[in-house]
């Protein structure tokens, strides 16, 4: 489910914007460290969970306003520059400010320990990360398919000219889509956090799963994303309760295999 | 461009490159670290420079007499990447010493070059090879072989739990994670314990939680981790939030002490107990002096990567001076067979293998209301130093220059 969350808001950049966005991980890895220290500061789990992902969505409209903005009209190579080096940048900032060595934070004290599901035991937290990433891929799914503003993005993903010469405002559509994708790369962040705890370096191993996520599901396809995500997840479970080391080489394995059969993606159309 | 003027220009590159190879010929000492900044370890690199250049600033960056000149490479805890740049170091800068990297696997591959190119290379350890099946005159092992590391944990986790003989085992999947393993199912024989299961894991893995849910299914009487930082750190997290710790006892066998320790909240680490190759608060004036001053500079009480790093150097340069040489053998010869009284207590060079042979620190983790300070975090309940056995021992020839 957190894949399909990264992956949904790395696909909403891509299709939106047109752009590679390999900040997208370090944007996760902010968002877990705005949790520690909203978190800190406040006390309150739940305070942080709500702020931690707005502070990254505004960080997100400060990065399009300032940089990718102007970006546009250059090819992909400088847009591709662009967000990698900014992926640096977020990284060492995170160094300089939370230091190298990862932190732990725990799960609020309601939702420590597990339940014994019959078949196996689970932890809660996991359970609640799920029924929240399910919550929030059905709320973003809602958002585009049903309003008129989702309406105009996923237009916006098929034909950009056409959008704006309808009069719509596509700078100001473009800045929505990377704070919200980067408003979900941090949600996903925050809600890690306590399972795997922070490290500066979270953000890149998150981010080639997100961009195996985009690929299998087609490119700025939204649905797809969705499901490339639960499938990934899927896959890795199964295959690490039967053949553990190869847990982490079946997400490429699976991207490879599909990519075989369909090179534009499960539901992709180009 | 025609085809002469390329030649000039390559004849003018070619001279302008010869001053910085006879520069670096010249009185000064050349010492490599070879240290992560970026890669699984790249947490730990940084660690690694602090300890060692503190161990240099010591002696005021002088060694007999001569300036040392301390050079870093980020190996990218890659082998291709680790070698290329030691290489580069080495024909480059002139380095004829060299400590690092940190992951065995990457190091065994430095090793190579160490022989090769006939430089000196001292390496923390975790692989039983280099100074085993593969040892060889240039290289040397400071950590406790993977049988003094095993025993020390085996028996004294057993001296404390004579009861908990079922075992799960969660194993790093490379060259230091297979040695350790091997050792803790031989030193286990002796105790009647039975390994109720070994999952291995990839190296920089951070998802645990199939693993744990399959030990968790084994209804294991402890679960033994045979990893190392992030992975450790990951999978400890892990196995409390499925409730096994702190019912069930964990043991890191293998671990960085606080840098490990300090990423785990004080409930995951109830019920922990740790093998390590340094904590700090080793019984040694070495040790005392050289964590008042890490903390005076940092912070924060040095762990295994920054004490290793500082250790080896002292080794090295304590080899400089029995040598009254900067010459590569003759310091060699001269670290075969030293003894020092230094940071771990007694600590000796087996000329042999080259391993160092010193103690093992095992630690039981302390409880919240236990710690008096944050810092705080556990007990040395015991160290060990039984020496690899020689029916094990892989060296069998350490080889000439």
């Amino acid at each position: 489910m957190l894949y399909a969350l990264m992956g949904l808001g790395l696909s909403l950049i891509t299709g939106v914007l047109n752009i590679p966005n390999f900040a997208h991980g370090a944007l996760f890895a902010v968002g877990a460290y705005f949790l520690v220290s909203v978190v800190g500061l406040l006390g309150n789990f739940w305070l942080g969970l709500l702020v931690a992902p707005l502070g990254v969505a505004l960080l997100g409209l400060l990065i399009e306003w300032a940089g990718v903005r102007r970006l546009y009209a250059a090819g992909h190579d400088y847009q591709l520059l662009f967000t990698f080096g900014l992926a640096l940048i977020l990284n060492e900032l995170i160094i300089v400010i939370w230091g190298p060595v990862g932190l732990s934070h725990l799960p609020p004290a309601l939702l420590r320990g597990g339940v014994d599901l019959g078949f196996t035991f689970y932890p809660k937290y996991r359970l609640f990360v799920m029924v929240m990433a399910g919550l929030l891929v059905v709320a973003t799914w809602l958002f585009l398919e049903k309003t008129r503003y989702g309406a105009i993005m996923r237009a916006g993903i098929e034909n950009k000219e056409m959008v704006s010469l309808l009069g719509i405002d596509i700078h100001r559509l473009f800045t929505v889509a990377f704070a919200l994708g980067a408003y979900l790369a941090g949600i996903a962040g925050a809600l890690t956090a306590p399972i795997r705890g922070l490290s500066p370096g979270m953000g890149v191993d998150m981010l080639g799963i997100a961009f195996v996520v985009v690929a299998l599901g087609g490119l700025g396809n939204l649905l797809g994303a969705i499901a490339a995500g639960l499938l990934i997840g899927i896959a890795q479970a199964v295959v690490a309760a039967y053949w553990t080391e190869a847990s982490t080489v079946v997400i490429f394995a699976v991207m490879a295999l599909v990519l075989l059969v369909r090179p534009q993606g499960m539901f992709g159309i180009r | 461009m025609k085809r002469r003027d390329i030649l000039k220009i390559g004849a003018a590159a070619a001279g302008l490159s010869l001053p910085a190879i006879i520069r670096a010929q010249s009185k000064e000492v050349v010492i490599l670290g070879l240290w992560d900044q970026t890669g699984a370890f790249a947490d730990v690199g940084p660690l690694n420079d602090r300890g060692m250049r503190m161990a240099l600033e010591e002696r005021g960056m002088k060694i007999l007499g001569q300036p040392i000149k301390y050079v870093t490479r980020d190996g990218a805890t890659q082998a291709g990447t680790s070698t290329r740049r030691a290489e580069e170091a080495i024909d480059g800068e002139g380095a004829r010493f060299m400590i690092g990297p940190w992951s065995s696997g990457v190091a065994l591959a430095v090793s190579e070059v160490a022989k090769r190119k006939k430089v000196l290379h001292f390496f923390s350890g975790g692989t039983e090879d280099i100074s085993g099946s593969r040892c060889h005159r240039y290289s040397f092992q400071w950590a406790a072989s993977p049988y003094t590391a095993a025993k020390t944990v085996v028996d004294n986790f057993m001296k404390a739990n004579p009861k908990a003989k079922r075992w799960h085992l969660l194993v790093a999947d490379y060259a230091f994670g297979w040695s350790v393993e091997k050792y803790i199912k031989e030193v286990g024989k002796a105790h009647g314990l039975e390994f109720v299961g070994a999952d291995r894991h990839p190296l920089g893995e951070r998802e645990f939680s199939n693993y744990v849910q399959k030990a968790a299914a084994n209804k294991p009487d402890v679960v033994a981790m045979i990893n190392f930082g992030g992975d450790a750190v990951a999978g400890a997290r892990e196995i409390f939030n499925f409730g096994l710790t702190p019912k069930v006892p964990l043991i890191l066998s293998w671990s960085s002490g606080v840098e490990e320790l300090i990423q785990l909240a004080p409930e995951i680490r109830e019920n922990m107990w740790v093998g390590t190759n340094f904590y700090y608060t080793a019984d040694t004036p070495v040790a005392k002096e050289f964590v008042k001053n890490y903390r005076a500079k940092f912070g924060t009480p040095p762990g295994y990567a920054p004490s290793a790093a500082y250790s080896m150097t002292r080794l090295m340069l304590a080899g400089f001076d029995k040598a009254k040489s900067t010459d590569t053998q003759a310091v060699i010869k001269a670290l075969e067979g030293i003894e020092v009284n230094d940071l771990l207590g007694k600590m000796r060079v087996d000329p042999a293998t080259h391993q160092t042979l010193r103690p093992y620190f095992f630690l039981r983790c302390k409880t919240k209301s236990q710690m008096k300070e944050e810092l705080d975090l556990a007990t040395v309940i015991a160290t060990g130093d039984t020496p690899l056995p020689k029916e094990y021992a892989a060296c069998k020839d350490i080889g000439s220059f």
